[in-house]
């Protein structure tokens, strides 16, 4: 009997403007420099497409020029501004880096702190002519947590977002960065924030994810791989996330929109930690090709990671 | 309808009230034009001009602000003209008999005052002058004499730098405003201690305050009422951060205003009304004004207007344009102004207010990350002296024939003799130096290495008439360096009594003894074997022993622990 040997699977694509075509127009129109392309892309997304575009041309090294042309011709728009404000966040961080606080050097933090608040006087503005612009404030959630600002000043922001956007996604991960303990934060802060996110949130929403995500993040708080997988495979840490599937991943009125690839990335990976293999087989499968960064790169290069964790995932799970 | 009527060459404003006669006498003086080294000579000279006056059956007073000094009276038309007449009386003749004793009782006045808040804005924004000065300790009354303030009274209560003015029927009978002849005087110009705004700076209050200065005009109240009701809403109603939202606005007598807004804040969410406080500002700032907030506002003080005390309420306020040379306006001219408010004109001043603020937040919070300044609490250059170094740290003192220095951990701190508004001298030769931009020099020679021929250095180079002598510390709050201190304390614990050694050392012995004995019996009863009628014998023996033990060791255990306390 000859065994079929399965063709090695091909890297996960972890680029946005793949999952997301609207990613990739927005990138072209970038490219070629043609901002009314871009404004018009950007207006016909929903709350959670406009952050997802506006992080995602601000996060590019060379945007600055053009976000700058477009402010100054139209200092009310608050696209523009909130590309600009991420812009700088984003090279603020680059500045920085990763790293912890004693191995960067003052410099360094003299330039993050001097890029974060530039950023922050064009997104004060722009919350201030646009109070409902999803997309600023969520730039402003992430701000506050560079400058330090704290915690209630973090949550006030939040709030004058959820005000409009009660499920704002991407905001909410931002706020459950900061109430995690790295951030000054506490577990019982973190946990509290994502079960009120995920409770308040209409049946087959993705935002059930920040509950695994903060499972994750109190998982990988313990230094080593072995140790998060011990803490995941507890039964509260089970239920918990098996609940959070329920709401999301695992209801009928769960959609591909903005963000689908990293929840299901998430949900994935926590799956593959609590060694359930055959939950975690199935959100690779859904991903196809795609896949999200998501937590992924906590342990070594995250691609690799993805690509090791998957192939398990379908040998001990099956490939549905 | 305000009259215009003169009294013995005073100007006097007369209007109408329903209620009892009120009549004031205001002065264009106050403690804007004092200086830090005389600081208090205006409010000492009302105390002693009111002081012969004292009963206390009369509804009079006196007020000294930043520009002005009042003397005002509630009462009968015959008791006002009594008073007022007196106190022109005293003021020409200045009664000084109780010099030392008002002094004694401003210093009360003074220590036995709460602090707000807001108290320290001026000194932040104008430095250790003028306008800046009502944030100071009155530190000028001990070296004031009975001619210095004879001289004070006849340069500002003069018939020319005053305006009477009475709510009533009529210029009381017998009235007699019998003073000296002088110029009016013009408002101090204000000085300020803000390189750039908008600024900040960081108090233990637990509040957020904004201080702006705008041009004075009929849009300016209703800014700051509109600016009232935004805090309200997004800090108090929406988000719960505030409980006291307060907001003012007050001329400053030279065709600008102070605007003033406060929101206080819970210890845990300090962080979120700065936050909350600069968006609002930026909301305004941006134009983002409501219609409904501007036709609140407007309406309020139209009602203020339709009352039949306004003229009467506001002869004060008009009282002082008289005297800066700023216009009144009658009812009608203010309403129409008032009601010809845009939001265009809103959010001019909300920009101007924007320009020109100065934050105040609380610790451990900042609004630089917002674009505002930091107000200096550091020099920028030092002077050049010999070098003295501090007997704890890193620090440096520098004291030179221009000025001193000192070069620490928070930077450099520099006051020049020129412009050093006061200088503290304690008698223990602690010295403060404090500069016209309000930045502090504090030394004490304990802590330095310093000669003291450089103590006189700094003596000489500072004006006596701005050297402030202050009265002996207590010697404990001396600070002296680490070393000594450390030593001081070692000589200063208290010794223990013969009584308490020879107690300790005898029950010492006794519970070694007793403890030893007990110790022996009780091995000696668990291993080896006891016949059965003596085991409850010793067994009870041994029980004593232990009592006896922790009584004997008691004193030694209490005796130690008393002398912990």
């Amino acid at each position: 009997m000859i065994l079929a040997m399965p063709a090695p699977l091909a890297p996960p694509v972890f680029d946005a403007a793949v999952a997301y075509p609207q990613v990739a127009a927005a990138r072209g129109a970038l490219a070629a420099g043609d901002w009314p392309a871009l404004r018009a892309l950007v207006d016909a997304q929903d709350a959670h497409g406009r952050t997802v575009l506006v992080g995602e041309v601000g996060g590019t090294p060379d945007a600055e020029p053009l976000l700058r042309k477009a402010l100054a011709e139209q200092p009310d728009d608050p696209v523009a501004a909130a590309m600009l404000g991420a812009h700088l966040i984003r090279a603020g961080w680059r500045i920085r880096t990763a790293r912890q606080a004693q191995d960067v050097s003052r410099e360094q933090f003299v330039q993050f702190f001097d890029h974060l608040r530039r950023a922050e006087q064009i997104l004060i503005e722009a919350t201030a002519r646009h109070p409902q612009d999803a997309a600023a404030w969520t730039q402003r959630v992430t701000s506050a947590r560079g400058l330090q600002l704290g915690q209630a000043e973090a949550r006030r922001r939040y709030d004058r977002l959820a005000a409009g956007h009660p499920h704002h996604l991407p905001a909410q991960g931002s706020l459950l960065q900061q109430f995690c303990p790295k951030w000054s934060g506490s577990w019982e802060k973190a946990y509290d924030f994502a079960r009120e996110c995920t409770d308040a949130a209409p049946a087959g929403a993705p935002n059930a994810v920040l509950v695994v995500e903060v499972h994750l993040e109190q998982a990988f708080d313990h230094g080593t791989l072995s140790a998060a997988r011990a803490f995941l495979r507890g039964q509260q840490v089970r239920a918990a996330i098996h609940d959070a599937a329920q709401r999301s991943i695992w209801h009928p009125e769960f959609r591909h929109g903005w963000g689908w690839v990293q929840v299901r990335s998430t949900f994935a990976l926590a799956f593959c930690l609590m060694q359930e293999w055959t939950p975690a087989a199935q959100q690779f499968a859904a991903l196809g090709h795609l896949g999200d960064e998501s937590m992924f790169g906590y342990f070594g290069d995250a691609v690799a990671q993805f690509q090791r964790f998957r192939e398990k995932a379908y040998a001990k799970g099956g490939r549905p | 309808m305000i009259q215009h009527l003169e009294t013995d060459g005073v100007p006097t404003l007369l209007a109408p009230t329903g209620g009892p006669m009120r009549a004031g006498l205001t002065f264009r003086v106050g403690t804007a034009d004092e200086t830090l080294a005389r600081h208090g000579i205006t409010h000492l000279l009302e105390h002693l001009v009111l002081a012969p006056l004292g009963s206390a059956d009369y509804h009079f007073n006196g007020a000294t602000g930043p520009v002005f000094t009042t003397f005002h009276m509630q009462g009968s038309a015959p008791d006002i003209a009594t008073f007022l007449t007196s106190v022109c009386a005293n003021l020409t003749d200045l009664p000084t008999g109780r010099l030392e004793v008002e002094k004694d009782i401003l210093r009360t006045e003074w220590s036995s005052r709460g602090s707000a808040a807001i108290d320290d804005i001026p000194l932040w924004r104008h430095g250790a002058r003028d306008h800046g000065l009502s944030s100071y300790p009155e530190w000028g009354l001990s070296r004031l004499t009975a001619e210095e303030l004879r001289q004070w009274a006849a340069r500002w209560f003069t018939r020319e730098n005053a305006v009477l003015w009475i709510a009533g029927d009529r210029v009381p009978e017998g009235l007699r405003l019998d003073l000296p002849t002088g110029t009016r005087q013009p408002v101090p110009t204000a000085s300020s201690a803000l390189p750039t705004t908008p600024a900040y700076f960081v108090h233990g209050a637990r509040a957020v305050v904004l201080d702006a200065v705008v041009r004075r005009r009929a849009a300016a109240p209703v800014f700051a009422e509109v600016l009232e009701r935004e805090l309200f809403r997004a800090l108090r109603q929406d988000a719960g951060l505030s409980y006291t939202i307060s907001t003012g606005y007050e001329p400053r007598g030279d065709g600008q205003a102070h605007l003033r807004a406060l929101a206080d804040a819970l210890a845990e969410k300090q962080d979120a009304v700065v936050g909350g406080f600069i968006d609002v500002l930026a909301k305004l700032r941006v134009g983002r004004i409501e219609q409904s907030d501007l036709d609140a506002a407007v309406a309020k003080r139209v009602d203020m207007y339709a009352t039949a005390e306004f003229d009467a309420a506001r002869l004060p306020a008009y009282a002082f344009n008289l005297l800066t040379g700023e216009s009144n306006h009658t009812t009608d001219e203010q309403l129409a102004q008032l009601k010809a408010v845009t939001l265009a004109d809103l959010h001019e001043v909300a920009q101007e207010a924007y320009a020109s603020a100065l934050l105040m937040v609380p610790d451990g919070t900042s609004a630089d990350w917002a674009g505002f300044t930091a107000a200096p609490t550091s020099s920028e250059s030092t002077v050049s002296g010999t070098t003295y170094r501090s007997r704890d740290d890193d620090s440096r003192l520098l004291v030179g024939t221009e000025g001193v220095s000192h070069l620490g951990a928070g930077g450099i701190v520099t006051v020049t003799y020129a412009d050093c508004a006061a200088m503290l001298a304690w008698p223990d030769g602690a010295r403060q130096l404090i500069g016209h931009d309000a930045i502090v020099l504090h030394i004490e020679p304990t802590l330095f290495d310093t000669h003291p021929a450089a103590m006189h250095v700094i003596d000489s180079g500072v004006p006596v008439d701005r050297q402030i002598r202050m009265p002996p510390r207590d010697p404990e709050h001396i600070p002296q360096p680490c070393a000594l201190r450390e030593a001081r304390q070692h000589l200063a614990r208290p010794k223990r009594a013969g009584w308490e050694v020879l107690l300790m050392v005898l029950c010492g012995l006794a519970t070694l003894v007793v403890g030893g004995f007990t110790l022996l019996l009780t091995i000696g009863m668990l291993i080896s074997p006891t016949a059965e009628e003596d085991v409850t014998v010793l067994w009870g023996a041994v029980v004593i022993g232990w009592l006896l033990t922790v009584i004997l060791a008691l004193p030694i255990v209490l005796l130690a622990r008393g002398r912990r306390r």
